[in-house]
């Protein structure tokens, strides 16, 4: 039995041996077909992973109240803000009363404001925060220069401002440098105290956090607010304190004047859509392995046909039909199989590559997709061939030239 | 050892049918030396596939060793072509990507069940007895007609037959070549004590063995 395996394989390798430039182009279908839907697994994966990564990094204790009901569109956290005009604005009442929530740890006002910045000479254009000295412990934010603004600071209206890192080097070269250094937005000096990591968010990361009070004085007049961030005391608690934070604020909105978003449900969402579009793109990928399985077929009528003669000398000395349909399908599933190794390895390299600078991941299901397919391509579209090889009568086989 | 009763064998083309065999009845004893004599198209070779169970006749019976081969499914049947027939051909249809050695073990990877004997061995055995052991790997295309035709011979005895079955197998060879081969396959028959049946339409050749089966026609004849 295991002799006969062998000499199956065997088999099969004799007659790619022969035909290797035959051999090489069919299983190119089948490589490129593979090679596209691992490429695009691997895409769909380390974009979700890259997602979720960033909402672990928001942290999963996090609430958001804005106005309006819905995002307004755009997908970092602070365009869906600045795009609701004509709604309501949340004033310094509703941030005293959000304050005495019993399920929150941390309540952070935001004021949000896009505008040119100047330092030292260089422009930028960037996002004013005005947030509470709480901002860092809500959104995990990790000081690596000088430290965040404190509440004597907010207390007092201080001129002063956190940089996130990437800001930091458009404006001043690097972290260390920006310490001290005096940015204008505006009418507004402020001096730079601390520098804050990357959060992986390209608004938050090209953004100066100020205390909400000291943008008062010039950039937000009316004392408005765009959100709050919620940082509830436990996980468990988020449900409770949704309720209790549409509690307060029904005392004075509408039901559909504010949303209280909870952004680990937004992972959910881009989740799905993402799986969705992957779905779709991989659906288009698997037509270059239908495509590959037809030239499989093709392929294994005309090496039916060239060997008919073989068959029939198959049968002579004692193969069943059963036999010649196996050794065909053997043949058409290596073949196939090749192409998928090949595919796989490619695709692997890529990702090697490529991981470096984008989000791509392979894992086992892709690797076990990447194989499984090709061999069941390889049956489906070998059966035909196989079954008109292994009903040839043994007699007119042998007598074929 | 095989009996034919009544045998028919037709075949169709287009629409017409073709009688190749009709109502043949013969009997072919173990051990035997015997030739089926005929001119091309007389229905020797479908004769020969039919004793060799490679072909399932049309009417008739077909007994081996005392049991109806006719009407067996093609896995029985391909089991005993495996185990009991063996065939040797006039173009030797040898498998050209294989080489002797691949070419006569063959056979061995369609056994049902477990060998009883080493095939390497016996393979090797059989062609340093047929004298082409130093050609076991070299490609078939590679040798001489008469050395394909021993190692189809070697092939044919693999499997330690009951019969063999050899089809014109001095047709493509020349005279002093194919004079050789028939000398093997009496030794096949003395030696090794195997039934051979040999098809040919030269009665030269025929008159070698120790009986003559005369087919015309379809039809087995007590003269030619």
């Amino acid at each position: 039995m295991q002799n006969g395996v062998i000499h199956l394989i065997k088999t099969a390798f004799s007659d790619f041996k022969r035909n290797k430039i035959r051999t090489f182009l069919t299983s190119l279908g089948i490589m490129i077909g593979v090679l596209s839907v691992v490429m695009l697994l691997a895409l769909g994966l380390g974009l979700k992973n890259y997602l979720k990564q960033q909402f672990e990094d928001l942290g999963t204790n996090l609430l958001m109240v804005i106005p309006g009901s819905g995002f307004g569109g755009g997908g970092s956290l602070g365009q869906g803000f600045t795009s609701l005009a004509g709604s309501i604005r949340f004033d310094d009442r509703d941030y005293r009363s959000l304050k005495r929530l019993s399920t929150a740890r941390y309540v952070v006002p935001g004021h949000i404001e896009s505008m040119t910045l100047e330092a030292g000479g260089t422009t930028k254009t960037a996002s004013v925060q005005g947030v509470s000295e709480d901002f860092d412990e809500v959104f995990n934010l990790e000081v690596i220069s000088g430290e965040f603004f404190d509440s004597s600071d907010v207390a007092s209206s201080a001129k002063v401002c956190v940089i996130a890192e990437d800001l930091s080097k458009d404006l001043f070269g690097d972290v260390e440098s920006a310490i001290g250094k005096t940015v204008h937005a505006k009418s507004l000096r402020v001096r730079v105290v601390g520098v804050v990591k990357n959060m992986g968010d390209p608004e938050q990361d090209n953004s100066i956090m100020v205390p909400y009070t000291t943008t008062y004085l010039t950039l937000n007049p009316d004392k408005e607010f765009l959100a709050f961030y919620i940082g509830v005391s436990n996980e468990e608690m988020i449900k409770e304190s949704i309720e209790e934070i549409e509690e307060v604020l029904l005392k004075r909105y509408e039901e559909d004047e504010f949303e209280v978003i909870e952004p680990s449900k937004f992972l959910d969402a881009f989740s799905q859509i993402l799986n969705a579009v992957n779905a779709v793109l991989i659906a288009i990928g698997s037509i270059s392995l239908i495509v590959g399985g037809i030239g499989i077929m093709n392929i294994m009528y005309a090496t039916v046909t060239e060997r008919t003669k073989e068959v029939g000398i198959r049968r002579a000395i004692g193969a069943t039909e059963k036999n010649i349909l196996i050794q065909f399908l053997v043949e058409s599933t290596i073949l196939s199989l090749l192409g998928g190794l090949a595919g796989l390895s490619i695709a692997g390299l890529i990702v090697i590559l490529v991981s470096q600078f984008f989000p791509l991941e392979i894992n086992i299901l892709a690797v076990s997709l990447s194989l499984g397919i090709p061999c069941l391509i390889g049956i489906t579209f070998g059966v035909f061939p196989a079954k008109k090889a292994a009903n040839l009568t043994p007699i007119e086989a042998i007598r074929s030239k | 050892m095989i009996k034919l009763q009544n045998v028919c064998k037709s075949y169709y083309l287009g629409e017409e049918e073709v009688k190749a065999v009709c109502n043949a009845t013969l009997e072919i004893k173990a051990k035997e030396y015997v030739s089926i004599l005929g001119t091309s198209g007389s229905g020797k070779s479908t004769l020969m596939y039919l004793i060799g169970l490679l072909e399932q006749p049309t009417s008739g019976k077909i007994f081996l060793d005392d049991q109806d081969v006719s009407k067996l499914s093609d896995e029985e049947l391909s089991h005993i072509r495996n185990r009991t027939v063996g065939f040797v051909f006039q173009s030797f249809n040898l498998i050209n990507r294989f080489t002797v050695l691949e070419n006569v073990l063959l056979p061995t990877h369609y056994l049902k069940g477990q060998l009883d004997f080493d095939p390497r061995k016996r393979a090797e055995d059989l062609l340093e007895k047929f004298g082409i052991l130093e050609r076991k790997h070299f490609f078939p295309n590679k040798i001489s007609g008469g050395q394909q035709q021993r190692v189809a011979m070697v092939r044919a005895l693999i499997m330690n037959p009951k019969i063999i079955l050899a089809d014109e197998p001095t047709g493509n060879l020349d005279s002093k070549t194919g004079s050789e081969i028939l000398d093997l396959m009496e030794g096949l028959n003395k030696d090794f004590g195997v039934t051979v049946v040999l098809v040919t339409h030269e009665k030269a050749v025929a008159r070698r063995t120790r009986r003559q089966i005369y087919i015309k026609d379809g039809l087995i004849v007590d003269k030619y």
